[in-house]
């Protein structure tokens, strides 16, 4: 009873295919580590839903980000033990409802079959018990607290006449049995099809909370000298909303709300447009360190093979 | 740069590998997990005998870090090893400890890591027979389980049923040890395959076992053990009763085996009065010799194989031209001659006479079926 059982692990599209593209284009095994929380789905009681026909409520773990350290071997030793100081450095930074809920492989041109380490890593990360987590809507009596038991393979076929390029599988560690128990990955996308889904969404926003009553009014401004304090919260508000967009004063953001909610739309705009200009410079600043990263790791390759060659020599 | 290699510090381990453990891993495909040169071998797949089969196992190792230790992927049917050796890991002879401690400049690593596997895979399996409900397998293994080098397995599947299989090595004695001049590198065998299906209930008289005779390759130049007729396995028998009367039997055959050989090099020597020297002579098994002969001008080779159930079987013999050719440029041989005047009763040198007699005669015929084909 200690060890629920995951009924399914439902992931957003894009999500997936954000981490099939980081294994793709890796130069050697990847792994990483994936983040979200599980929720307990109660029965349905409708009637033409006779499919779901357990009377038992089902645990649903939703992935909502992932983290991929771009080579292997990143938070544990070869022999497959988590290293809890490492893994702490990679996992800490998480909003609040985001827990971590296992780890992923990816190794090109292998079999779709858990390792022996990646079996070592996923019995370690589940003996850690600083790692464990609540389950959400979760009543009373079951409070259970889980494990980082999910684990994520990616492969690659190894003959070259198939015609997919990937295959991956999910599976659950069960610390009862000591196995990988396979789990059905439920791929959800915006769409009617997934209305369903809706109801397990958790907002988590980025944007933080802001103080926008600041300097409302003009006469505010003429008292400044004596509110030093204030201008400093204000600053601080202004850094802060910085991080998400580009050039808009804290000010105007007092116009999503009170008596100047008529243009309310435009503030709006104004919000989003200056956010997609922050995205873009931020994405323009990606560009040019990938572009440095990958001149740098080009050339740590070479040294790398160099080495090794003269090590076996 | 070749275009298909491993990386040198992989190389050596696969080389030490393949070089020192020949009879118990094989190397059997190697292929590349590297994204931008295909050329670079950094997977392979091992074949590991085990209870007279293959285990086979992937070894991953990664192009990119070839001083990392390799993770290893076991068969569909074995995962549950893994969970074996992660829970017995703490053990101090447990592979795990290696593949903590990777040394990649020390080439023996590979060798040493396959080798500790496979004593784990043969501890697993030795539990995994254990655990079977069946009160034959547990009487069984309690009264066998003391046997040198007896290995186990259990093989289950969705769709087979459920079955235990020993591999019991008979005959003590060194093989190699008994043979003049013995040209084998690794000591030969002889094994009993004993397979079990797994009763779940009680029956009150189980059925026999599925019994086979196994031996390492070389041997059946020496002795066949498809030669050897298996005693029956009465109703109620149990291992240890059936074992000592075969290796008894087993033991005295080998000898008798070792005995003819000195047997086929008497007949050798005695084809020698009557040929002149031997062109060429098996000299350790005394299997196979060739003599030069001449009929007229008509000169051909005799070749003779001799089977190691000489002299109960007459020797085939082959005649191949050293004048007529056919078109491809090769010689032009008979059939295999084995219908002549032959009696294991006689002395060598009168067999070796009376074949002598009879090629007089079959030299005619065979320069007429050389004529006859061109």
């Amino acid at each position: 009873m200690e060890d629920p059982s995951v009924e399914k692990i439902a992931i957003s599209g894009p999500a997936l295919a954000s981490m099939i593209q980081r294994f793709s284009t890796s130069r050697g095994a990847v792994d990483g580590l994936i983040f979200g929380h599980v929720s307990l789905i109660a029965p349905t009681l409708s009637d033409d839903d006779s499919s779901s026909s357990s009377s038992s409520s089902t645990l649903i773990a939703t992935v909502t980000s992932f983290f991929c350290s771009n080579s292997s071997l990143s938070f544990y030793t070869p022999s497959g033990r988590v290293d809890p100081l490492l893994l702490r450095r990679l996992a800490q930074p998480q909003p609040p409802s985001s827990h971590l809920l296992g780890w992923f492989s990816g190794r090109r041109r292998t079999h779709l079959r858990p390792s022996l380490r990646e079996f070592a890593v996923s019995n370690s990360l589940i003996s850690n018990p600083n790692l464990t987590f609540p389950i959400q809507n979760s009543p009373v009596p079951i409070a259970v607290d889980l494990k980082p038991c999910l684990f994520f393979l990616f492969a690659s076929p190894i003959s070259d006449q198939t015609i997919h390029t990937h295959e991956y599988r999910a599976y659950q560690f069960r610390s009862s049995a000591h196995s990988f128990d396979p789990k059905s990955i439920d791929i959800v996308n915006i769409g009617p099809a997934f209305r369903g889904h809706y109801g397990a969404f958790s907002p988590n926003s980025q944007l933080p909370a802001l103080p926008c009553e600041l300097r409302v009014s003009p006469m505010n401004v003429d008292k400044g000298e004596e509110s030093l304090g204030q201008l400093k919260k204000g600053l601080k508000a202004q850094s802060e909303l910085d991080m998400c967009a580009e050039g808009l004063e804290v000010s105007s953001l007092s116009r999503l709300m009170g008596s100047e909610a008529v243009n309310y739309t435009s503030g709006v705009e104004e919000l989003y447009e200056k956010m997609l200009v922050k995205i873009e410079s931020l994405a323009r600043q990606v560009e040019n360190s990938s572009a440095k990263i990958r001149e740098q790791e080009d050339h740590n390759r070479k040294l790398r093979h160099k080495a090794t060659r003269t090590a076996g020599l | 740069m070749s275009t298909e290699s491993s990386p040198p510090l992989i190389a050596a381990q696969l080389n030490h590998l393949a070089l020192h453990f020949p009879l118990l891993a094989k190397i059997e495909a190697k292929w590349s997990g590297s994204k931008d040169y295909s050329g670079v071998l950094d997977r392979f797949t091992l074949a590991i005998s085990y209870c007279l089969d293959f285990i086979k196992w992937d070894v991953i190792f990664d192009a990119e870090y070839p001083m990392s230790a390799p993770d290893i992927i076991f068969g569909p049917e074995d995962e549950s090893f893994q969970q074996f050796l992660v829970l017995h890991g703490e053990d101090p002879k447990s592979p795990m400890n290696r593949l903590g401690g990777w040394d990649s400049r020390d080439p023996t690593q590979l060798m040493l890591l396959v080798q500790e596997l496979r004593d784990q895979y043969m501890a697993y399996q030795m539990k995994r027979v254990g655990e079977v409900q069946d009160d034959r397998v547990k009487f069984e293994i309690s009264t066998i389980a003391f046997r040198e080098g007896i290995e186990m397995h259990l093989s289950s599947g969705y769709d087979k049923p459920e079955e235990v299989k020993f591999a019991v090595p008979l005959v003590d004695t060194n093989i190699n040890k008994m043979v003049p001049g013995c040209p084998w590198i690794y000591p030969q065998k002889i094994y009993l395959q004993v397979i079990y299906p797994v009763e779940k209930k009680y029956v009150s008289t189980p059925s026999a076992p599925r019994l086979k005779l196994v031996a390492t390759p070389d041997l059946k130049t020496l002795f066949s053990i498809d030669d050897v007729k298996l005693p029956t396995w009465l109703t109620g028998m149990c291992m240890a009763e059936y074992l000592p009367p075969l290796e008894e039997t087993l033991e005295k055959q080998v000898l008798e085996a070792v005995s003819l050989i000195d047997v086929r090099r008497r007949f050798i020597e005695a084809l020698a009065v009557q040929f002149g020297r031997p062109v060429e002579a098996d000299p350790i098994f005394c299997r196979k010799t060739t003599f030069l002969a001449a009929s007229g001008v008509f000169t051909f080779l005799v070749h003779l194989t001799i089977t190691t159930q000489f002299p109960k079987q007459p020797p085939a013999i082959v005649l191949q031209s050293s004048q007529h050719f056919n078109p491809q440029g090769v010689p032009i041989k008979s059939l295999p001659l084995t219908d002549y005047p032959f009696s294991p009763r006689w002395e060598a040198s009168l067999m070796a006479e009376r074949i002598w007699d009879f090629l007089a005669d079959e030299a005619l015929i065979f320069k007429k079926y050389c004529n006859e084909q061109y």
